[in-house]
């Protein structure tokens, strides 16, 4: 009889636990229940905006830290959380997933697959940027190749799929995105050679619903933009978690350069569909449209910056549309229905191009290219940005970018093809820390235009995160995290975390209290009032 | 006696076949120079022109990290390459930022007097001993070349070195000399130590250490392309500068 008047009690409470899933129609409505965090940039028009007001101009020199969570092992931190219903999923590097009280940071489970010793990763650090969570299941991608479904109350695993083969260099370090019933994700691999792709899987079973590659085989459209065998080592990477339309239902997804990365020598063409970005329908991988940013790219600027939707007037006429802060240093606005370029402006320095044509494709400055001797261009490898987030705020309709001031002296070299080795043919020559800067800058949204700029020391790789509280919050290199004012960039509180911020901010809200979480160094910081 | 000396020298101070660290050079470009730049000066990844490596104080350790790697850094490992291509990276990579043994036509002997009568220990350590307002010299034979070591001494501000030292880091620029005022008018002269977008941190002309909050300054004055050492242009001799190049060219940090 005990043992009944115990079990009650967990009855009742069992219906506010299932109602506790995270489905695709709780994410599409993100916007209506800022307490939690529930896709990568926040809703599925990658705002990385939080409509929570607790936290604001008036009070956020007061914020200080609620917990921290310190990795279990060392390596760049570069997580994004999810938050659901009072849990927090982090990921640390190289590819572990751990669950956290939101209220308290206290694990409640972590999860680490097998990776080989001899696992490869060429192209960027061993990082991952998150997880994405559907129903009652976290997904992650590793960086040996796989993409894995966890149970989000346990940890255990109810799938493991291999994406592709880690022996040819595709790897995954980017959150998927979690549709009704399909987890979208992207690989990593274009400096190893990889023929680039987009996935589809079922969130259930972990089959592959389909596969949309990024650079075109015999017979297919584009084809005829890469010379010779090139395409099958042609790159196109998609390395950075897409946005998505639920109206249109297209998906967003951005590419990166092809292969090999600064000798354009041996694939002529366009190399379609590199450095652009694709509309695709998720039941299928259909692409409905392309907008290639940088033709025939030979300085390594990848696309796969995230895509901001948003709804304007342009010329009188309501328009639904996307921007992306493009590593090449241009600001585009396209249509996002049809891919139809609106508009596109320099937001940081660039010396590569007279500006863009009618339909936006970059008019060339000669002498541009790299060189044995090297050739000095602007913005640097890395890009006037990269995949730390930008953000836009639909309270000050600005776009809010981190963007990165650094020239590089492009050096051209030789690169055989060999499965699973570099496939890069070149490299740069960094110019002197004092002669690279950045700046945090609010772009109007529309035209591009600069309404302001926050100067930052160093170029930033920190994501930025606006709030209804009028707030933007960033971080440095040398390990500050700190607000601006949302209308005018003016600093209203900073702190220093002692480890480069290499991280995307979230705003999260348990009990009624409005949290700000960052990763630096090798911990997770979550702050309130 | 003298000859076996030179020999053991010789043998000791070894530098690479030049075809290797030629070689070297190509695989490093092919593979490595993404990340740490053309000519190992860095970039996503570590700059590897320094006289001694983190992670790879000897070149066994060195052919370790390349075959190896160091996955929580996010150096990948190398596969594939053969036992003499890994020797030619290896080379390479250790003729990075190491100047080799030279003969100079100085007396280090007398050089060393040059230094002692100039006042060079008043800023500078070598073996523990001396003033801590400049670089330290213990080591500055294998950091530096005879021909950077000359310049230097008579005109400083003409060689301003990329900075290579973990802090401030990144390039930065180190010992550049700044110029401060405070709110209330005090001015400051010395060189940065560290700097973030909030603060920055100095060293006076009488190496006392000073913190701001830039918000709190009237002014921050960056010199760049000065230096705080004096220029000893027409104030030695070009016996002095040979004699005092070659007893810099000895401070190998091996006693």
């Amino acid at each position: 009889m005990k043992a009944r008047t115990i079990v009650l009690p967990l009855l009742l409470a069992l219906p506010a636990l299932a109602s506790a899933q995270v489905t695709a129609e709780r994410i599409a409505s993100a916007d209506r229940e800022p307490s939690n965090w529930l896709t990568y940039s926040g809703n599925y028009q990658s705002h990385r905006f939080s409509p929570l007001t607790q936290i604001d101009r008036a009070n956020v020199a007061r914020l200080k830290p609620a917990w921290v969570y310190q990795v279990r092992r060392t390596g760049i931190v570069e997580t994004s959380p999810i938050v659901a219903d009072g849990v927090m999923y982090i990921t640390e590097p190289p590819s572990t997933v751990t669950a956290l009280d939101a209220r308290s940071g206290r694990p409640l489970w972590t999860y680490t697959p097998a990776i080989p010793t001899d696992v490869i990763v060429i192209g960027s650090p061993p990082v991952n940027r998150g997880v994405a969570i559907l129903v009652d299941t976290v997904f992650f991608g590793t960086i040996h190749g796989h993409l894995i479904a966890l149970d989000a109350k346990s940890g255990a695993v109810r799938w493991d799929t291999t994406v592709d083969d880690n022996k040819l260099g595709h790897y995954l370090t980017n959150a998927p995105l979690a549709l009704a019933d399909r987890i979208i994700v992207g690989v990593s691999g274009a400096e190893a050679g990889i023929r680039g792709f987009l996935d589809a899987y079922d969130p259930k079973t972990g089959k592959r619903v389909w596969r949309t590659y990024t650079v075109p085989g015999p017979g297919e459209p584009g084809f005829d933009t890469w010379g010779g065998d090139s395409w099958k080592n042609g790159g196109g990477s998609s390395w950075l978690t897409g946005s998505y339309d639920p109206a249109l239902n297209l998906v967003y997804w951005g590419t990166g350069n092809p292969g090999p990365d600064w000798n354009g020598d041996v694939r002529p063409g366009d190399n379609l569909y590199t450095c652009a970005l694709l509309a695709l329908n998720p039941a299928d991988g259909r692409i409905k449209w392309h907008f290639q940013f940088t033709p025939h790219d030979v300085h390594d600027w990848d696309s796969n910056e995230i895509p901001i939707l948003f709804d304007a007037t342009v010329g009188g006429r309501q328009r639904r549309l996307v921007a992306m802060a493009n590593r090449n240093a241009f600001y585009y606005v396209l249509d996002r229905e049809t891919g139809e370029f609106i508009s596109g402006t320099p937001y940081a320095k660039q010396t590569w191009a007279d500006g863009l044509d009618a339909k936006g494709r970059p008019r060339l400055k000669p002498g541009m290219d790299p060189s044995t001797e090297g050739t000095l261009v602007f913005p640097n490898i890395q890009g006037a940005s990269n995949w730390p987030s930008p953000s836009y705020s639909p309270l000050t309709k600005m776009f809010y970018q981190p963007a990165r001031e650094m020239g590089t002296y492009y050096y051209k070299g030789e690169s055989k093809y060999l499965p699973g080795e570099p496939f890069v043919a070149g490299g740069g020559r960094a110019v002197n820390g004092d002669d690279a800067w950045g700046a945090v800058r609010a772009l109007d949204a529309v035209t591009g235009a600069l309404k302001w700029e926050f100067k930052l020391l160093s170029p930033p790789w920190t994501g930025l995160l606006t709030t209804a509280g009028g707030l933007v919050f960033g971080g440095t290199e040398e390990g500050n995290f700190f607000a601006l004012d949302a209308d005018n960039g003016k600093p209203l509180w900073d702190l220093q975390l002692g480890g480069a911020v290499k991280a995307n901010p979230i705003a999260f809200a348990v009990d009624g209290k409005q949290y700000i979480a960052i990763a630096a160094g090798y911990a997770l910081f979550v702050f309130g009032l | 006696m003298i000859l076996p000396l030179v020999l053991a020298l010789t043998l000791q101070g070894a530098a690479a076949p030049a075809r290797d660290v030629q070689d070297g050079k190509k695989l490093f470009e092919g593979m490595c120079a993404r990340c740490h730049g053309i000519d190992g000066t860095g970039d996503e990844g570590p700059a590897l022109n320094r006289a001694s490596l983190a992670h790879a104080a000897t070149e066994d350790a060195l052919r370790e990290v390349i075959r190896d790697g160091i996955p929580d850094r996010g150096m990948p490992r190398v596969r594939r390459l053969t036992e003499s291509e890994l020797t030619q990276l290896v080379a390479y990579v250790t003729s990075l930022g190491r100047a080799a043994a030279t003969t100079s036509r100085g007396d280090a002997g007398r050089g060393r007097a040059v230094y002692t009568r100039l006042g060079c220990a008043s800023c500078h350590i070598v073996d523990g001993q001396g003033g801590s307002f400049g670089p330290e010299l213990t080591q500055i034979g294998v950091q530096r070349g005879a021909g950077y070591l000359k310049q230097s001494v008579i005109g400083p501000a003409e060689v301003l070195p990329r900075g290579l030292s973990l802090v401030p880091g990144r390039g930065f620029s180190e010992y550049l000399p700044v110029q401060i005022v405070t709110a209330t008018g005090q001015t400051i002269r010395g060189v940065r130590i560290n700097e973030d977008p909030f603060t920055i941190q100095v060293r006076d002309t009488a190496n006392q250490f000073h913190s701001f909050r830039k918000s709190e300054l009237k002014s921050v004055e960056k010199e760049f392309g000065k230096s705080l050492m004096p220029a000893f242009r027409g104030r030695v001799s070009d016996v002095e500068l040979d004699d005092l190049v070659a007893y810099l060219a000895t401070l190998r940090g091996v006693k």
